[in-house]
């Protein structure tokens, strides 16, 4: 007996927060704290999310294979699990940077810019 | 689909729980910067985190498959709550078994004997030729009908004749001789029927001619048995009957024939012989495209064509030539009583199905607070469904397994039972083996009956009125009007269903009883009957077979214990031979006076079977070939042809008109003996003819041995089996070394000729055995469940003066109710259904007044006694512990 289930948390912007992870992870390896924190900087708290709801993302893409992860030591001097992207995850961020760049274009197109 | 998402799913889990751990503490370590205390930095860490468990429960949730793990829950809730009802599912589970294990049985054999298709070849195609008459077919054929049968090309593509049954021969040249089962066939006989050849080859066209030499085929069991599987063994010889035969070919394992057969030796007739004597059985296969009427069409042809050559009455009036497909043929009349069977079996499962719906619609109303309670916390109506048929299907399932099991053993008994006469399975049971088909039966009679059981409660269940039940006490919720309708009309069926199989059974075991009392005009006690193949060169005259049976019935007599001995070329209770006569210097209005059953006897036939003379007298040693000829006569025989005159001042001619070999001179009537049953049981006793072994026609003597041995009958002072070993010694002597075989007491005869009908009355009466008992589990169920669940009612009306036996008197009368419902309509259906019974009844009718009156007794008294328990127990309610129950 279980109860419907939920849509997930930002489901519409499930795609977003995936596209946002992975572009985290260009520049290296980071652990699941410091992406938030990442995260959180880049789109201005534009993402009223709860910080955990990050790690569903990160387990589905590491699944997909599109990340990689292993156990290490932070900067804290504390034990963190290390992501890190994988050749198939680079790949999907450009597609996935590209759908998104089509996808703002044309919300601002019909939006029409306010920076124009 | 990325597989190992779903792998690990815990050891992920907890690899999850320390990363939400590292997050934490590393949130932690950032709000202690910005100069949290720590009690403060954790709360802060926590708050802008999110609830862990959430994150947890929705990784976990993504790493599976949703109804997977829905049909894992539904799975382990189902045997939970089963366990905890240990007594509901044992019943529930034996009931199941035994009607899905007697199912799988007899579905076993009505599949190997009807359904699966012949071994040979192509067999659709393949055709028994029969001559055709009013009544049906008949299997049989001369070599004038084979020859020109053979000649149909435009119909067969190929064609073989057969003997009717394998002959017995001696295998010598050992230490002893061995009698093995010889079967002629002509040289078309092994592709015809695809027999693989191992070894050598098969017989060519000159072998299988006249005087085509001594060549003979091997089976794959003789040649492992008794020559090891030698691969050299063609080409050499071996001797049958003391002649030597050349072994030409084996033939592979899995070749299959109607009977046993040990080795094919070829016909080597004269096909253009006007020999009319039936010996063959023939087999043709159609020609692509021909189908079974246009075979129909030209066999009726040549009918027209045979008689133009052969006289009008080369063949009976009103008969013909035709085909029957092969499989058809083969099944016979066994097909009907299995269908028959089948049906009978269907009620038991249906009987079982009502029972187990009805044990599952008490437990789920029993149940229908627990349900109600998981609808209003926000189960689907779907979902307590889906809960409701898991369970029904997991019990369905368990049951199948269980009932393919027992069903397993069932086909073993059946084999056991088996009158030996089923055509298509033999004693060893190769041909009934587990396959695909017999599980996917028992699978699908399973989930059936899961979904048909599990759908009736789980509808009844989920109805939408939840606060109503929430609402209601759950002692003082009765069955509500309609659950207690459905149930009642599952027990009615129940009863009347278990009447059906009950009465069927009463019918066939009155059957039974009638067969047993049945005088078959001898005594059967204490004899012992031996058969002794005679078919060499040494017994071809009148003369050698005489003096076998004169030297073996002296030695017989000498052998203590032994009361008289006798020999025969039938025995009785086993089919004969019958031949036409005419009365000497009688008037005959047609071609002959009448026919009989025609017995070539020695003079102890009649003292050892204790057959009693009526009148005159019997034969004795004199009567032999320098005597003048006699025959006794049946009293049957005697009250036909003489019905005003005395037959022992007749004379009768034998055999007129039946050729050459019969020819004969008159011979003197002499006695009248006592009828005896000699087709079988349940056929009333034929007008029979004796005549002495010793003054047969050689002609006729010498076609009987080759066909039929020597029948030896020794009636013995005790059990017969212990003097088995001095008789046999005294008949090896006698004989010059033959072995003998097929030994049995005459009540063994008796018995196998009673077989089929004892198949029938054992299998039908577990049927009803256990449609009764299934059946009265139904009735007590719903009683005693009726009583528990208006217990408080019961306690008010006691508290309010009524006396216990008021209250045994209104439980038994509400269950009786539904009995004697379930009887009427038992009855009526009974009445209609006995009908297809009727081939299976001997001297009882399909309306038997003693099984119709004594059956609807009989479940009366187990109805009863299924109310009387939970009546009782309505007694014992105490007024108060119900009243306060709520």
């Amino acid at each position: 007996m279980v109860p419907k289930e939920p849509p997930e948390a930002g489901e519409v912007l499930q795609g977003t927060l995936d596209m946002l992870i992975l572009r985290t992870l260009v520049l290296g390896a980071a652990h699941g704290h410091t992406i938030a924190q990442a995260i959180e900087r880049t789109s201005e708290n534009a993402l009223e999310v709860e910080q955990g709801s990050l790690y569903p993302a990160l387990h589905r893409l590491e699944d997909r294979g599109w990340l990689a992860s292993e156990w290490g030591v932070s900067e804290n001097n504390r034990r963190a699990k290390y992501y890190r992207l994988t050749p198939k995850g680079r790949r999907e961020l450009a597609a996935a940077t590209g759908r998104w760049r089509r996808m703002t274009r044309a919300i601002d197109l019909i939006l029409g810019s306010e920076t124009e | 689909m990325n597989l190992h998402r779903y792998t690990g799913r815990t050891r992920k889990d907890q690899d999850l729980a320390e990363e939400i751990e590292s997050h934490l503490a590393h949130e932690q370590d950032v709000q202690a910067a910005r100069g949290a205390g720590p009690e403060e930095a954790q709360r802060r860490a926590r708050l802008r985190f999110g609830n862990p468990r959430t994150v947890r429960e929705r990784v976990w949730r993504y790493r599976s498959l949703p109804w997977l793990d829905d049909v894992g829950r539904d799975l382990r809730f189902a045997l939970r709550s089963l366990a905890r009802t240990p007594g509901f599912t044992v019943v529930t589970l034996l009931v199941l078994a035994v009607g899905i294990g007697v199912n799988t049985a007899v579905f076993s054999v009505v599949d190997a004997v009807l359904l699966k298709p012949l071994t040979y070849p192509d067999p659709q195609a393949m055709m028994q030729l029969v001559l055709t008459a009013r009544r049906g077919h008949f299997g049989g054929a001369s070599i004038p009908e084979f020859a020109l049968w053979s000649r149909q090309s435009g119909i067969f593509e190929q064609i073989a004749a057969s003997g009717f049954l394998p002959e017995g021969v001696n295998l010598t040249g050992g230490d002893q001789p061995e009698q093995l089962q010889a079967l002629n066939v002509t040289r078309d006989y092994f592709a015809l029927f695809g027999a693989p050849v191992i070894a050598g080859r098969t017989f060519t066209a000159a072998e299988d001619s006249p005087h085509g030499g001594r060549v003979v085929v091997l089976s794959y069991g003789l040649w492992k048995q008794r020559y090891g599987g030698d691969p050299r063994i063609v080409g050499r010889t071996i001797q049958l009957d003391d002649q030597p035969y050349l072994v030409v070919g084996v033939i592979g394992k899995n070749f299959v024939t109607d009977t046993p057969v040990d080795l094919w030796v070829p016909t080597q007739f004269d096909r253009n012989s006007h020999e009319m004597v039936i010996n063959y059985t023939v087999v043709g296969r159609l020609r692509p495209g021909v189908t079974v009427s246009q075979a129909n069409a030209q066999m009726r042809l040549a009918a027209e064509q045979y008689r133009r050559a052969y006289g009008e009455h080369s063949l009976p009036p009103g008969a013909g030539f035709g085909v029957v497909p092969l499989q058809q043929y083969l099944v016979g009349d066994m097909r009907f009583p299995l269908i028959v069977l089948l049906g009978a079996v269907g009620f038991v499962l249906l009987i079982a199905c009502a029972n187990v719906a009805n044990l599952l619609l008490a437990r789920a109303s029993a149940r229908r607070r627990e349900l109600a309670t998981r609808a209003a916390i926000g189960a689907g109506r779907g979902q307590i469904v889906r809960q409701l048929l898991t369970e029904s299907l997991v019990l369905a399932l368990a049951g199948g397994v269980l009932g393919l099991m027992l069903g397993f053993f069932g086909v073993r008994m059946l084999i056991g039972i088996n009158p030996g006469n089923i055509p298509r399975i033999s004693a060893t049971g190769p041909s009934i083996a587990l396959d695909p088909r017999i599980l996917l039966f028992t699978l699908a009679v399973s989930v059936m009956t899961g979904i048909l059981f599990g759908l009736i409660p789980a509808i009844a269940a989920s109805q939408p009125n939840l606060a109503a039940t929430l609402n209601e006490g759950s002692s003082r919720s009765g069955m509500s009007f309609r659950q207690g309708k459905v149930r009642s009309i599952l027990v009615v069926s129940e009863v009347a269903l278990a009447l059906i199989l009950v009465i069927g059974a009463a019918l066939l075991i009155r059957t039974f009883r009638k067969l047993g009392e049945v005088d078959p005009g001898f005594d059967t006690h204490n004899v012992l009957t031996l058969a002794m193949s005679i078919s060499g060169e040494r017994f071809q005259t009148t003369a050698a077979v005489a003096q076998l049976v004169r030297e073996g019935q002296d030695r017989l007599d000498a052998v203590p214990g032994v009361v008289a001995a006798g020999a025969s070329n039938c025995l009785p209770l086993a089919q004969g031979f019958g031949m036409v006569f005419d009365v000497v210097g009688r008037p005959k209005n047609g071609p002959f006076t009448g026919g009989a059953g025609f017995y070539s006897v020695s003079s102890g036939y009649f003292s050892s079977l204790g057959i009693p003379l009526v009148r005159g007298r019997l034969l004795t040693e004199r009567d032999d070939a320098s005597a003048p000829g006699v025959v006794v006569i049946s009293q049957e025989m005697a009250r036909l042809y003489w019905p005003h005159g005395d037959p022992l001042k007749d004379r009768i001619q034998i055999g007129v008109g039946a050729g050459p070999a019969f020819a004969e001179p008159p011979r003197q009537v002499i006695g009248i003996v006592g009828d005896t049953r000699n087709r079988s049981v349940d056929q009333p006793p034929d007008p029979m003819m004796y005549i002495p072994i010793a003054q047969m026609p050689n002609g006729e003597t010498a076609l009987n041995s080759r066909v039929a041995p020597v029948f030896w009958i020794v009636r013995t002072r005790t059990n017969p089996y212990t003097v088995l070993a001095p008789v046999e010694a005294a008949l090896r002597e006698a004989s010059g070394n033959l072995a003998v075989a097929h030994v049995r007491t005459m009540d063994e005869v008796e018995a196998r000729n009673i077989a089929r009908q004892r198949f029938n009355m054992v299998l039908l009466t577990l049927f009803g055995l256990s449609g009764l008992l299934m059946a009265a589990t139904g009735v007590y169920g719903v009683m005693s469940y009726s009583v528990q669940q208006r217990r408080q009612e019961l306690g008010i009306r006691m508290a309010l003066g009524a006396q216990a036996w008021n209250l045994r008197n209104m439980v038994v009368r509400q269950g009786m109710v539904l009995a004697l419902l379930g009887v009427a309509v038992g009855l009526g259906g009974a009445f209609w259904l006995t009908r297809f019974l009727a081939s299976f009844l001997f001297e009882v009718k399909t309306w038997d007044p003693v099984a119709f009156v004594a059956t609807p007794l009989l479940l009366f008294v187990v109805a009863l006694l299924a109310v009387w328990v939970p009546a009782r127990r309505a007694t014992q309610v105490d007024p108060m512990t119900a009243l306060r129950l709520e």
